[in-house]
């Protein structure tokens, strides 16, 4: 027998000196007897002195009660220690139960009809595992999919672990065995007889198996066939990483070998140089020496046609169309048709046929799409026919965007009359333009009456007020102290030399032909988050910020002075600049991938420590925000809505749809074994079985029955 | 619980003899006299031999007897000289001795008003019945002494009398009875109301009373709870009379033996009057005082 103790002994042993003690003077001291006056004691003596002759007996009975509590207090104390039956075994194991729970375990493959999903066998396996341990052997659950989740502690009962894997549930993220097995082996670290018994369909890139490094004593040789499959998997790898070999070329032909995930999931270290990838190799290795290592294979099937990449973007010139980029990737052995319908909403805007040969990608654009309602697109892989069956995994079979809302702004123009910068705001259509003289915006901007508007834009004219702080500002050569950036001094002739094509603003623009007269240079303070959007040499001539909820573009020239007017880049720049103002910044709005950090921008949201996200299920979490960006982790496919709250007031609502765009967790095809090295994972043993429990559920219950017996004598004056 | 007085007893006698009761001894009275109807030269003989005019019985002739007693004709016949004996007509003395020791301050009603309510009731019935009637209270001793009278209307000087008898402490049979045959010279009837709690015994007391030619007529009173007692737990019982203590733990078993004791106890009492032909009535409190009085009546002796 042995104690686990989880309470400090020296604690329990004080508690018991205590209750102990306290016990022993309960009985020493007599209780205080109520008096009650009989009319003649003389038969109550004559009563008693039958009962004389078993005094003995009646200080035995009080002893035997003083025995029996302190036998139950010392019950109750050793209970405290969780003894255990059987003491310490040898051959007892810890052991790591890895529970695949990634997406390509929601693959319906198995069971007699085969439409069983993988996680139910993969829930069965792990009782079987559990119900086959030995009473010592001590088993922790972890769930592997995108992160790595420990279910249990080491422990023996075998009711909580049965109870943690019937909870298990699966998420929509890529498994990552790396992480699943540094933990396992973390958490066995200094135990006895350690085990990791991995649970899944073996849908793992193949890089990350190969950093996996074993006794040779685990496992079982490779067979021929198995080496010789080894083999060409190397070889194809080795194809794929081959110089002048891009992923194009392999997409476009359709004939191309079926991809391993490693082509998709390669590390930087596999293209580098071998002698320097075997260096990073055993940098990064997976050290599992000293740990016996099974597997238990969960899956049958690898026929799977799925969505690995979906995107839709609005044209920049006509925001009513978009454009929308579909990659469908076939994974199984076969060729497989496919009806491939693109909505808009819940109307259809685009279906057709696609027949894809095993191994094919095919990437679909759909140009100039219009039409529906609402933003939320959707596409979906559907069987050619009806009389075919259902793709095995449907998961997906479904992918979501998002297209960038279209804003319509309120655009306030400060300006005498320059025919040049009204044309250019002509040409966008999702504005509505206002024209004020300087002196008309000075008469009126005190009084509040312009603070309706999204924007304002300042053409030579620095005025000393401005609206409320949510309207934006826009400045074209700005001057004297009102200057949003200070003036540091004015060049002749300058040249835009430098151009930061990454910020919004500068998407797309060329000022590098461009000539000016003069222009204002800037002092930008990058400590207050101002930045330079436009230099010359070192001078910045166009400079951005933030003023709060306020942003703020300066162009230090004026419009008279420079031919950039008569260029396509004005107009573009005009366009950039109030999308950036209205946060509609990204053009393309990326669809994330489940299995990750999602970082999503709360533009102009300001002083919210964090949003409500709602998950594609309806479930609610906080996200915080930090730096405006809210951050989660997205664990499922599909629309999440953001929700912004100010005092229980909603200030701010947005979107973002999250695919599981993982050729990696697509490909469902499952293996049979699982080679590390030169060896193949075997499934575990059958553990003997053996009575060893833990016995303070017993102590308990023999502590009740004690009381139990202990009131009944006491009711019926046995033992009083 | 009575039978588990902790505080003094509220032994207010002020109701015990109201209208109602007084109406009841009329009533039990009437009925007296139904059951007996003398017209002597005193409602009730004596057993005393003397000089009255029915034979009683013969004696032999002893020297300084009264010649003219001598019955001639059994001397004729037999030639002995045999005296004639005639029943004594006399006025009976009733004595009423009534325990008031502390055990009778228990129970629901008292015991002590149960007994001075049939004590009276007795007495009423006594003296309407032209007996000679006396009250003597009694516990370690005799608490004073009402002295045999004669007539109903007497019945209120035993009202008063009862109501002010003061309270004993324990049960002396014995002594008392001692003291009562020396105190009372004339023989007679005496009813004795009492719970017999006496740890020296009952049976000198009622022997001293027989030896002494009374007649004694035994009342036991007793409280129903104190025979069948309802106690729990751990307690120090204590004597309401001696003050002695003793720790018991009741349980069910100790009870039932405790019952069979005071059952035993009575039976030992009635034992004793039965085989010394002294009438025995035992009652509980909760027993109307009227019946167990025609209860009395009809057993006989008590009305002759």
């Amino acid at each position: 027998m042995n104690l686990l103790a989880p309470i400090d002994p020296s604690l329990v042993f004080k508690v018991a000196a205590v209750l102990g003690g306290l016990t022993v003077v309960a009985y020493i001291l007599k209780m205080r007897r109520r008096r009650f006056e009989v009319p003649f004691s003389t038969l109550w003596h004559r009563v008693l002195q039958e009962k004389e002759a078993t005094s003995l007996w009646k200080h035995l009975k009080r002893i035997i009660s003083l025995l029996v509590q302190l036998a139950i207090l010392a019950l109750l104390l050793f209970a405290v220690f969780d003894p255990q039956l059987g003491g310490q075994d040898e051959d007892a194991r810890n052991v790591v139960v890895i529970i695949d729970a990634s997406a390509s375990m929601k693959a319906q493959d198995e069971g007699e009809s085969g439409n069983v999903m993988r996680i139910s066998m993969a829930k069965l396996e792990a009782r079987e595992l559990l119900r086959s341990m030995s009473g010592s052997d001590a088993a922790m659950l972890v769930r592997m999919d995108g992160q790595t989740t420990p279910l249990s502690r080491f422990t023996s009962d075998k009711a909580m672990l049965r109870h943690a894997v019937d909870s298990l549930l699966v998420s929509d993220t890529p498994a990552d065995l790396e992480r699943a097995l540094r933990a396992a082996a973390d958490a066995l670290r200094e135990r006895q007889n350690p085990t990791i018994v991995i649970i899944g369909d073996g849908a793992y890139p193949t890089e990350v198996v190969e950093r996996i490094r074993i006794d040779e004593s685990v496992g079982r040789e490779l067979e021929p066939a198995e080496r010789e499959a080894l083999e060409r998997d190397k070889a194809k790898k080795a194809a794929a990483t081959a110089p002048g070999d891009d992923e194009s070329a392999a997409s476009s032909n359709p004939a191309s070998a079926r991809p391993d995930r490693s082509d998709r999931d390669a590390s930087p270290a596999n293209q580098a140089e071998p002698g320097a990838a075997a260096q990073a190799t055993d940098i990064g290795a997976i050290d599992l020496h000293g740990i016996d290592v099974r597997y238990i294979p969960v899956g049958k099937k690898s026929d799977n046609v799925g969505i690995v990449a979906f995107n839709a973007r609005r044209y920049l010139a006509d925001k009513t169309n978009y454009s929308v980029l579909i990659e469908v990737q076939n994974f199984g052995e076969s060729a497989a048709t496919r009806r491939l319908v693109v909505y808009n909403g819940e109307s259809a805007v685009d279906v057709k046929n696609v027949t894809l040969e095993p191994g094919q990608t095919l990437r679909e654009i759909y140009p100039k799409l219009s039409g529906g309602v609402g933003n939320r697109l959707r596409a979906e892989l559907q069987p050619a026919s009806a009389d075919e069956a259902p793709d095995v995994f449907p998961l997906d079979d479904k992918a979501f965007a998002l297209l960038p809302a279209r804003k319509r702004q309120k655009v306030l123009l400060v300006t005498q009359d320059n025919l040049y910068l009204e044309g250019a705001m002509l040409v966008y259509d999702n504005i509505q333009v206002d024209k004020l003289l300087p002196e008309e915006y000075d008469a009126q901007v005190v009084g509040g009456a312009l603070d309706d508007y999204n924007a304002v834009v300042f053409d030579d004219h620095t005025p000393e007020n401005l609206p409320a702080p949510n309207v934006h500002a826009l400045y074209f050569h700005p001057s004297g102290e009102h200057s949003p950036f200070t003036i540091r001094s004015t060049v002749s002739a300058p040249r835009a030399t430098e151009v930061s094509d990454n910020h919004p603003v500068m998407r797309w623009v060329t000022m590098s032909d461009a000539h000016f007269d003069e222009s204002h240079v800037f002092a930008v303070d990058r400590a207050r988050g101002e930045v330079s959007l436009a230099r010359y040499v070192r001078d910045t001539i166009v400079a951005a910020k933030r003023d709060g909820p306020r942003k703020i573009v300066a162009f230090g020239f004026p419009l008279a002075g420079t031919d950039l007017t008569l260029r396509v880049a004005f107009p573009l720049l005009l366009v950039n600049t109030l999308d950036w103002f209205a946060g509609d910044d990204a053009d393309l709005l990326t669809t994330y991938s489940t299995g990750r950090r999602f970082q999503v921008p709360m533009d102009g949201i300001y002083g919210i420590s964090e949003v409500e996200v709602e998950t594609p299920f309806g479930d609610k979490v906080r996200a915080p925000v930090t730096e405006g960006m809210a951050t989660f982790y997205g664990n499922w496919i599909g629309v999440h809505q953001l929700t912004a709250r100010d005092s229980g007031e909603i200030v701010a609502q947005l979107e973002l749809a999250a695919n599981l765009a993982n050729p990696n967790e697509s490909n469902i095809a499952p293996r049979e074994t699982l080679m590390v090295g030169d060896r193949a994972l075997e499934a575990p043993p059958t553990f003997a079985a053996s009575p060893s429990r833990s016995l303070w559920m017993y102590l308990a219950l023999l502590v009740v029955l004690i009381l139990c017996v202990e009131w009944i004598t006491y009711n019926r004056r046995i033992t009083v | 619980m009575a039978l588990l007085a902790q505080s003094p007893v509220a032994d207010d006698r002020s109701g015990l003899f109201d209208e109602a009761f007084l109406k009841k001894l009329e009533y039990l009275h009437v009925v007296s006299r139904k059951i007996f109807a003398g017209s002597l030269r005193a409602e009730r003989r004596t057993r005393k031999v003397g000089s009255g005019i029915e034979f009683a019985d013969h004696r032999k002739y002893s020297w300084g007897d009264d010649f003219r007693y001598i019955d001639w004709n059994v001397y004729g016949r037999v030639d002995k000289l045999l005296l004639r004996l005639f029943e004594e007509e006399e006025d009976l003395h009733i004595y009423i001795l009534v325990d008031c020791s502390r055990s009778m301050l228990i129970g629901e009603p008292l015991k002590l008003h149960y007994a001075m309510q049939v004590g009276a009731a007795l007495a009423y019935v006594g003296l309407a019945n032209l007996d000679r009637v006396g009250l003597i209270p009694f516990s370690e001793t005799l608490h004073g002494r009402l002295p045999p009278a004669r007539g109903k209307n007497r019945i209120f000087k035993f009202f008063e009398f009862l109501r002010n008898v003061e309270i004993g402490k324990r049960t002396q049979l014995e002594a008392c009875m001692r003291k009562f045959v020396h105190q009372e010279k004339r023989r007679g009837l005496v009813v004795l109301i009492s719970d017999f709690y006496d740890p020296s015994g009952f049976e000198e007391g009622l022997n001293i009373l027989r030896y002494n030619k009374f007649e004694p007529y035994v009342l036991q009173v007793f409280d129903w709870k104190e025979a069948n007692p309802t106690l729990h737990g751990d307690l120090t019982i204590v004597d309401c009379e001696t003050g002695e203590t003793k720790e018991v733990t009741i349980s069910r078993s100790l009870l039932d033996a405790y019952k069979r004791e005071h059952e035993k106890y009575c039976a030992e009492l009635n034992e004793f009057c039965t085989a010394r032909a002294l009438p025995y009535f035992r009652t509980h409190t909760r027993l109307p005082f009227d019946e167990l009085i025609l209860e009395i009546f009809r057993s006989g002796g008590f009305l002759r």
